[in-house]
């Protein structure tokens, strides 16, 4: 019975399967880092302040 | 005088009436009509790219591989047919899809093979015994297994003297049209998809990101017209994995799609090659990457916050899914370092994804977000993303650049390759679009900041004034990365030069000795440092002799090591075969075969070996000091990238000094158990070798042919009388080495010159033998 293969098997040296899983992990682990961070982290817009003061300043602008 | 009107060929005027046709649709319109077009769709427009960037890159994919050393040679002209068929090629093959057939000039299939099981790269097979005088051909059909392209190939060699009229096949692609279809697609958007992710998370956000917009921060008209492209994009990138799956198995199995569909073939590229394994990883990344958007459009409503944590986490999934195009790149054949060339491929490649992706998605994401603005307002909302774009930007291009010159320099190895080969052809033509990208892509740099190159742009002011409206520029920039993709497709589909020491035709060492009344010649291929087979021949009065047993032993004098006795096969036609990897450098090497005859008598060849580095098989190579530099270029690029982040990470470091101290101490601690870790290994594993195998004292200068057999015995008889059988079989142990026979002889036999001691040796060797 054939089981899903999600490895380079072994084509570039006896390590390649090590590095590309340990690659695959910390990509992961970064992409639920952000995710966590995204989630938890206040909008990047202070709520208090007024949209008039953000519209000055050059690298922001709201679309309001 | 009037002036002669231009020619131009009707296919010509045909293409260019079409091509401006299809430019003037998608990027021609008035400024002010384009951002606010009802015309085109997004569907039509996203499809328009596509249709353009397939229009451009489509043409036959090659495979990446190449043929390094063959035994025999192409057109070859042998005194008598080898025992085996050796082909080495500078990328493994897949062992399930790769074979080779040998024919005669009738037609009639002769012999099969594939590739061998100990070395992936070599394509292999025995011959049949007493092939007559002629012609014979082998056609290849090779499947490389980094981009899985499938090659057919012939070639030719003769047995006797050369045959007219017989000649082999160039290699030929089999890759196809829905090839280049589904390398597009699945190219064109994924880079999209990940210059649409980190473009979101990157650029709009910080540039327009507002917390009255719970559901993404964007407004809902930017946020609909983001989602509606991921969503093609995924439905795209979706379509060209599958038609890739079907494409490889219709290639690999020689099958139509109906075949490939009704037989499940797909199904055993899938699980049983490494195209299989990249595409399996490439759909469990889209997976991620889908279900993140449809779990952002479910919960959309509500838990609207959640919408931005999904969107940007799957950047990091997409950066992942690139790494796969990388890992089935050039890079992976790469004689220098692959996995360095792998990890400069994905840095460009990501480099290459968010400004080429994200400037595709700037371009759909403007005319929503604009709309409704007018004036300063959409003046100041432009330049706040563009601002934001190209500071990015700029960071991607020197990677980009860097990364660049890093890969061509890894497969141009002279001057003359880059105008003297198709790849060298292709990238220049890359080079030259790149050059004009970055141009534009300067302007806009230069325009949104002019307060800070005031000094500079004087002179251009009225270029920069031009530019101040951006629109017309950006659709400009659009189009030439559409053609700067198109000639990264056609560049990846290029096969690279082949190095010069490739194909370098060094016959492999040969050389025979009489033996009695027969000659015994032995020829080691290909010869070098590495796996080789010996090849024993043994003939009488020319006429070949079989029925012998023949046992092969490979010596290294100098290092006083002997290689276990290896039993010849008996291949037919007084050929006796064997193999191994006793040659493990190069220098003065022994071969030592015994023949014993049907009368039970055993007589011994030997031969002597000069040993060269050259006639091995090159399945890598050092860098030169060009890709030195190119590293350090890219190593100083990521760098630079990096300066920013290590600012924000240092200002947040607590600089304390009993903080400052303990992470010095852990540094300093890491570093010197690390170098003693590496010292330890290395000695040790130096200290394993000199007890395994120490250098001898004295070397053994006779070589242990028949001759200095004969002599041995002699003088054992004579000199040797006193020495007890006893003490003289532990020695005579199968690792005892030469120099400790030689002091033995010494102390029990009396009178004997060096030389006469090493005859001795050489005779006493054969008694345990």
């Amino acid at each position: 019975m054939f089981s899903p293969v999600i490895l380079a098997h072994g084509a570039l040296g006896p390590w390649d399967e090590l590095i590309f899983l340990g690659v695959s992990v910390i990509f992961l682990t970064m992409m639920g880092i952000s995710w966590v961070r995204s989630r938890t982290n206040p909008p990047l817009d202070p709520p208090t302040a007024s949209s008039t003061a953000y519209a000055d300043t050059p690298d922001h602008y709201r679309l309001d | 005088m009037p002036r002669r009107p231009r020619m131009r060929s009707r296919h010509l005027n045909s293409f260019l009436s079409t091509q401006q046709t299809v430019l003037h649709t998608l990027f021609s319109l008035h400024p002010k009509s384009l951002v606010l077009s009802p015309f085109l769709s997004l569907i039509t427009r996203y499809a328009l790219l596509i249709t353009i960037f397939f229009l451009l890159s489509v043409r036959p994919a090659l495979a990446h591989g190449y043929l390094l050393r063959s035994i025999p040679d192409d057109y070859a002209v042998l005194e008598r047919a080898p025992a085996r068929l050796q082909y080495w090629f500078s990328e493994p093959l897949e062992p399930d899809f790769s074979s080779l057939t040998v024919r005669d000039q009738a037609g009639h299939r002769l012999a099969s093979g594939g590739p061998s099981p100990d070395n992936p790269s070599l394509l292999t097979a025995r011959l049949p015994r007493g092939l007559p005088d002629g012609a014979y051909i082998v056609d290849m059909r090779l499947a490389f297994a980094s981009d899985g392209h499938v090659v057919a190939q012939s070639r030719v060699f003769f047995v006797g003297v050369a045959v007219g009229g017989v000649s082999g096949q160039a290699a030929s692609d089999q890759a196809n049209a829905l090839e280049a279809l589904w390398r597009t697609l699945t190219l064109a958007s994924t880079l999209l998809l990940f210059g649409l992710f980190t473009l979101y998370a990157g650029v709009l956000l910080p540039a327009w990101g507002s917390p009255a917009y719970r559901a993404g921060s964007l407004p809902p008209r930017v946020m609909r017209r983001l989602s509606a492209v991921i969503a093609v994009s995924i439905v795209v990138a979706l379509l060209g994995n599958v038609l890739a799956l079907l494409q490889q198995a219709m290639v690999f199995f020689n099958a139509d799609i109906a075949q490939v569909i009704s037989g499940q073939l797909w199904s055993a590229v899938r699980v049983g090659t490494r195209f299989g394994d990249l595409w399996n990883a490439r759909i469990v990344l889209l997976g991620l990457v889908a279900t993140a958007y449809g779990l952002s459009l479910y919960f959309r409503d509500e838990q609207p916050e959640t919408v931005r944590p999904f969107w940007t986490a799957s950047a990091w999934a997409m950066a992942l899914l690139l790494a796969t195009f990388s890992v089935g790149s050039h890079a992976a054949g790469s004689l220098l370092w692959p996995w360095i060339g792998i990890l400069v491929d994905w840095l460009h490649i990501l480099a290459v994804g968010f400004w080429a992706g994200g400037l595709g998605g700037l371009t759909l994401v403007l005319p929503p977000a604009l709309a409704p603005l007018a004036g300063d307002a959409k003046r100041l909302a432009l330049l706040a993303a563009l601002r934001r774009f190209s500071r990015v930007a700029v960071a991607c291009v020197v990677l980009v650049v860097s990364t660049g010159l890093y890969s061509a320099l890894n497969w141009l190895y002279t001057p003359a390759d880059l105008t003297g080969t198709t790849y060298g052809g292709a990238l220049v033509v890359k080079l030259l679009l790149v050059a004009g990208l970055l141009l534009v892509g300067l302007a806009h740099h230069l325009a949104l900041r002019p307060e800070r190159y005031r000094r500079w742009t004087t002179a251009f002011n009225p270029l920069i004034q031009r530019i101040q409206s951006f629109i017309p520029t950006l659709h400009l920039e659009a189009a030439l990365v559409i053609l700067v993709l198109a000639s990264v497709g056609n560049l990846s589909a290029t096969p690279v030069p082949t190095p010069p020491f490739a194909q370098q035709s060094i016959p492999p060492p040969s050389a025979a000795q009489p033996m009695g009344d027969l000659t015994v010649t032995m020829t080691i291929t290909p010869g070098g440092p590495g796996v080789n087979t010996y090849d024993t021949l043994v003939t009488r009065g020319g006429q070949p002799v079989d029925g012998l047993d023949v046992r092969l032993q490979i010596a290294h004098p100098a290092r006083d090591k002997r290689g276990g006795w290896l039993t010849a096969e008996d291949a037919d036609s007084g050929l006796y075969v064997a193999a191994g990897a006793e040659i493990d450098r190069d220098g003065v090497w022994w071969s030592l075969a015994d023949i014993t005859l049907p009368d039970g008598a055993t007589r011994r060849a030997a031969f002597a070996w000069t040993i060269t580095p050259d006639a091995a098989i090159i399945q890598s190579r050092p860098p030169n000091l060009l890709n030195l530099l190119a590293l350090l270029v890219v190593v100083g690029a990521v760098g630079w990238l990096l300066v920013p982040s290590a600012r924000r990470v240092y200002h947040r470091l607590d600089l304390s000094p009993a903080a400052v101290t303990v992470a010095v101490g852990a540094v300093v601690a890491t570093v010197i158990f690390t170098v003693l870790g590496v010292v330890l290994i290395q000695s040790t594993q130096a200290q394993y070798d000199a007890t395994l195998n120490p250098p001898p004292a004295v070397v053994n200068t006779v070589l242990p042919d028949e001759a200095s057999l004969q002599r041995g015995l002699s003088l054992y008889t004579k000199a040797c009388a006193g020495w007890d059988s006893a003490s003289l079989d532990n020695l005579l142990q199968p690792r005892s080495r030469d120099e400790t026979l030689f002091a033995a002889v010494g102390d029990h036999c009396s009178g004997l010159t060096d030389a006469q001691r090493w005859d001795v040796v050489n005779y006493l060797r054969t008694m345990k033998s």
